[in-house]
């Protein structure tokens, strides 16, 4: 048996060792990675807890990304509780098999560090890695402190594991900014955080060897489709475990999270929406535009796949202008958040005023004055009753003033 | 198209994960519909293999080799107390012909030859090679 | 909002520090922030670290700081203008130099008028500790100076904190923190 750890009511973690006690405490049987920063301490405390018996299970070394994610994907089949964690060039790495983990329905648990992608290199926080794991078929987790990314890892397994899912999830914090900033977190004592996860329920392990399976099976055209379907709908219906999972959290913690989390919306003539950390700063933005009598709120989807379309326009129903903001360059287009707020407004008839900024591009500092920039320009717009700001624009960009229109 | 018109499912009903079960009751080892064991794909076959149990040495070569595992087989106990395979036939549903196993049968007459497939066995049989024969050769 | 900004070379424990001064200040039921920015990733390359300290959650995720106080725990970067980047008059300024506090400024005329105090935290990190790791000393003066928090309160937690280190360290420390709040001036 593993031993007890010992924690105290408040803890000071970073994000990496926040998601590493989580992953400890959930008493994953396998898990296989290969280091890459901001990520690493994760899987680097995971092995120390393993070596000092503070976890019953195994710790894959690997020789890439490629194949701690096909190990995982693997020891998932045999039937087991399976994490990792990764960054960046190691996600870019591992997206090919990320298909093949939801694909085979597969409830493995990945702690993503985001990163920026090269080139150039760059070992800071954007939300390019995640925006390339967009549409691999897994459930996506925005964490915004250490605490968040303690909480989501636990609530991670339950919404993966759960039967009405049996999808994978990855929980997302922002490297550095999160990854490796203190803050307080109280944690639960291991017995609670375990009984609050549950057993491991094995579905078709590959271990029965009574029963042998296909996994990986071929389906050409005649089976794809339909399979393909399913998996999305497990994917779309998944809402409602995700919103059951929080309620329990909250009743076990007091701490509260939605799939869409709002910061004083409720009177709010103009929205900014943004994911990661850059939400709780932007909460200090809104804070100091109110005193000066500008009615903004700032809107995050908590859960980034399956996006809560309808319900992020039900929020946005009587705003008039709204910002949405991307940490990771479009390359071509306006930003993946602009994309999905256009279509959810589009989809039930709105039609606020809407404008994209790209920001915080490989780490790059955006603070609560630059925020306060980009809401003056959103209630321009809505002043003005159209748009009359650039389509995209660049927040803390050195040189002269970069959009597009 | 090569999946069977009735093995074919919607999307509701559409197996999970793509995780296929090789056996329905595997108490009684009932296949599933899944395995390939449904898929017989022996009519192309122009000769096929015939066996004469009366030379076979049971070295479970042919078993080996065989690409569409069609050598069958049956577990006995020889005299000395061992478990032994022994061979019994050819699964005619999905042997293709292809004469590996003729090729690999060691014994001094083959005890396994390639037939016109409309040849009756009895005939195969009757046809067999005698020891004077390979002697004139 | 408390802010303090610790300059250092990579390999000095400035990382260390602010997460030991957040994990004290923690657990006096203070809300904290411990953070770094990380330049070349190189051993002795000039780098920052930052804490805030607030009775209230913190929420601000940007990196940019107006600091209360700025730490210099390297006697080189004392020399550096960048030391007093974003700082008001009223920053308070707690260095490691060999120099008494007048010649010090004779030279590093960026901190002339500025609220200044200065200890010799290398040298006492190396007679109390054994190793030019200046990064207790420094915390040991800014507590003394702050008076952010009783001063055996501290100790106490510091040497919790310390605990997973040899007794030989954690004395070695607590003796170097001892000294330099008696030292600081």
């Amino acid at each position: 048996m593993a031993e007890k750890y010992q924690l105290k009511k408040t803890e000071v973690w970073d994000g990496n060792m926040a998601a590493a006690h989580a992953l400890r405490q959930a008493q994953v049987d396998v898990v296989a990675a290969y280091p890459i920063t901001p990520s690493t301490p994760i899987v680097q405390n995971y092995a120390q807890f393993l070596a000092d018996g503070y976890i019953d299970g195994e710790f894959v070394m690997v020789e890439s990304e490629h194949s701690a994610m096909s190990a995982c994907v693997g020891a998932s089949a045999a039937g087991g509780r399976v994490a990792t964690a990764t960054s960046s060039q190691g996600y870019a790495l591992m997206v090919e098999v990320l298909y093949q983990a939801s694909g085979m329905r597969l409830p493995i648990v990945m702690t993503v560090v985001n990163r920026a992608l090269a080139s150039p290199l760059n070992i800071h926080g954007d939300h390019s890695d995640l925006y390339l794991g967009r549409d691999a078929g897994w459930i996506h987790l925005i964490c915004n402190n250490p605490q968040e990314a303690y909480d989501l890892t636990l609530c991670a397994f339950k919404i993966a594991e759960d039967e009405r899912v049996r999808l994978p999830v990855t929980t997302n914090q922002d490297g550095f900014l999160v990854s490796h900033t203190a803050q307080v977190v109280h944690p639960l004592d291991d017995d609670t955080a375990y009984k609050f996860i549950g057993d491991y329920k094995p579905l078709n392990p590959m271990l029965d060897t009574e029963n042998p399976v296909t996994y990986g099976a071929q389906t050409e055209e005649e089976w794809h489709f339909e399979h393909k379907a399913n998996q999305h709908k497990a994917i779309m219906d998944s809402f409602p475990v995700i919103e059951e999972v929080f309620q329990q959290f909250k009743d076990l913690t007091g701490r509260e999270y939605k799939t869409i989390e709002t910061y004083k919306m409720d009177d709010a003539e103009i929205a900014l929406i943004v994911m990661g950390s850059t939400y709780e700063t932007a909460m200090v933005a809104v804070d100091e535009a109110r005193k000066k009598g500008i009615k903004v709120g700032v809107v995050m989807p908590r859960v980034f796949r399956p996006f809560p379309y309808n319900q992020l326009a039900e929020i946005l129903k009587n705003v008039k202008a709204i910002a949405t903001l991307d940490r990771s360059a479009p390359m071509g287009t306006t930003g993946a958040l602009y994309n999905e707020t256009a279509g959810a407004l589009m989809a039930n008839g709105q039609s606020a005023i809407l404008t994209n900024y790209i920001y915080g591009l490989g780490g790059r500092d955006t603070t609560v004055e630059h925020l306060l920039q980009v809401i003056e320009e959103t209630q321009q717009n809505a002043e003005a009753g159209k748009r009359v700001t650039p389509l995209q624009g660049f927040i803390n960009l050195r040189g002269p003033k970069l959009s597009f229109n | 198209m090569a999946t069977p018109k009735e093995m074919l499912t919607t999307w509701d009903k559409i197996q999970f994960g793509a995780v296929l079960p090789s056996f329905e009751d595997p108490k009684t080892k009932k296949r599933s519909k899944f395995h390939s064991y449904n898929y017989k794909v022996a009519d192309w076959r122009v000769e096929k293999p015939v066996f004469n149990p009366d030379l076979c040495i049971n070295c479970d070569f042919c078993w080996v080799w065989c690409p569409d595992s069609c050598i069958l087989v049956e577990e006995v106990t020889t005299k000395r107390g061992k478990k032994q395979a022994k061979m019994v036939g050819i699964d005619y549903d999905h042997c293709k012909g292809c004469g590996v196993c003729v090729d690999v049968c060691p014994t001094p007459i083959k005890s396994l030859l390639m037939f016109p497939e409309h040849t009756p066995i009895e005939e195969a049989l009757a046809q067999w090679p005698k020891k004077e024969d390979k002697k004139k050769d | 909002m408390l802010r303090i900004r610790w300059h250092s070379r990579a390999g000095q424990g400035a990382v260390t520090g602010a997460k030991a001064l957040a994990d004290v200040m923690a657990r006096t039921g203070k809300f904290v922030q411990a953070y770094s920015v990380y330049g070349a990733e190189k051993r002795g390359a000039p780098m920052t670290a930052y804490d805030k300290i607030d009775d209230n959650p913190i929420l601000d995720h940007s990196k940019w700081m107006s600091p209360d106080y700025v730490l210099v725990i390297d006697p080189s970067l004392v020399y550096q203008e960048e030391i007093v980047e974003n700082t008001t008059d009223d920053t308070i300024f707690i260095v490691t130099s060999h120099l008494p506090k007048d010649e010090l400024v004779k030279i590093a005329k960026h901190l002339e008028g500025r609220p200044l105090y200065v200890l010799d935290a290398i040298k006492i990190s190396q007679e109390e500790i054994g190793r030019p790791i200046p990064n207790t000393p420094v915390l040991g003066a800014f507590v003394k100076v702050s008076g952010i928090i009783d001063f055996d309160t501290f100790l106490e937690s510091i040497e919790d904190i310390l605990s997973k280190f040899p007794q030989k360290i954690i004395d070695g420390n607590l003796r170097a923190i001892k000294r330099a709040a008696e030292e600081v001036q």
